[in-house]
């Protein structure tokens, strides 16, 4: 069984984000397939450079660098998205495969979904 | 009823931009089941996907004061939702 | 034929609908002679586990409603541990290993990790989401 989880929300000031990652953390330490998506102001999560200190938060961009080593399949962002809040090849954190977030990517996953 | 390969299920109002995310991932061979906040789409008709099979949960309709129904909306109880979450491929919550 | 459901329910009661839509969609199921594998609060779903909600008595209480439903189908209620010990879920045991002046978990609802999610994924036919509206 394929999951794929979707991460819609920006990677500071809300959590749903966070327990999102959590659920495919968890998918991949069960041995089961599991990739993230992320779409609209979602895409900043893979920005290089967060330094979250400042307001007490760890920076997210560790959980992801790590998501391999736990056995994540694929880390997707949707390309509309990137383009729009200024990510590309150089901006963007190492090991993001670039997707166009369609009908037919859901297609391709037994189950997607929200953390909330 | 015929087969859907996807069941998106909407329950943000069409101002949120997951209802615009949602329509956008649909194709011809998925369906809509509307619930919530999500029936407000249907006082939205332009927004409604041309394509799909649309369905809106009845008792969230007729709260709204929704309860007449376009022709290719069709209204659906807790019963049929569920019928529905089986029929379809796979089922996503939006 | 009987088919088995996970339902995930990530929105607050009094908050959101989620938790309301979800025990349509419940008993509908039970009453169609299918299978509740089991309902796991993630998020702010967890409040719907609280034993101290005291909604005014001309509203309907949702944490008792799921609680009776839960009861009398014997399907098991799973609180995200992490989710719940964050907005100040808890039940005896994690009570007294943080050392926190009360416990406040309802029956019959219990708390444990994500894997109790990804076990029922993996046993039911279909898992369904019951976010938060807007």
């Amino acid at each position: 069984m394929t999951t794929l989880i979707m991460i819609d929300q920006p990677p500071y000031g809300a959590w749903t984000g966070r327990e999102a990652l959590d659920m495919a953390f968890s998918l991949a330490a069960f041995d089961q397939s599991a990739s993230l998506l992320f779409t609209g102001p979602g895409v900043n999560w893979l920005r290089q450079t967060q330094h979250a200190g400042g307001i007490e938060q760890k920076s997210v961009e560790k959980n992801l660098t790590a998501a391999p080593i736990f056995g994540m399949d694929a880390i997707l962002a949707d390309r509309a998205a990137c383009i729009a809040y200024g990510l590309d090849e150089h901006s963007l954190i190492e090991g993001v495969t670039l997707v166009d977030a369609d009908a037919d990517l859901l297609t391709d996953y037994d189950h997607t979904a929200f953390a909330g | 009823m015929t087969d859907i390969q996807t069941l998106h299920i909407l329950n943000k109002s069409p101002d949120h931009p997951r209802a615009a995310r949602c329509v956008e991932m649909m194709s011809a061979e998925d369906g809509l089941l509307l619930t919530g906040n999500g029936v407000l789409l249907l006082a939205r008709g332009n927004l409604l996907p041309g394509a799909s099979k649309v369905f809106a949960l009845i008792p969230d309709v007729e709260a709204r004061g929704l309860g007449d129904l376009s022709g290719n909306v069709s209204s659906v109880d807790f019963a049929e939702m569920v019928t529905l979450s089986l029929q379809a491929q796979r089922v996503i919550s939006w | 034929m009987s088919e088995t459901f996970t339902l995930v329910i990530t929105g607050a009661p009094y908050s959101s609908q989620a938790p309301q839509t979800a025990l349509g969609f419940a008993k509908a199921a039970v009453d169609a002679g299918h299978q509740i594998d089991r309902v796991f609060l993630y998020g702010d779903g967890v409040h719907l586990a609280s034993a101290l909600c005291a909604p005014p008595s001309d509203e309907t209480h949702w944490p008792d409603e799921w609680s009776r439903f839960l009861t009398q189908h014997k399907i098991p209620g799973v609180a995200c541990i992490a989710s719940a010990l964050r907005r100040g879920l808890v039940n005896e045991t994690e009570q007294k290993r943080y050392e926190l002046p009360s416990a406040n978990l309802r029956a019959p609802f219990e708390i444990a990790g994500l894997g109790e999610w990804v076990e029922g994924r993996i046993k039911s036919t279909r898992t369904l989401y019951f976010h938060a509206g807007d």
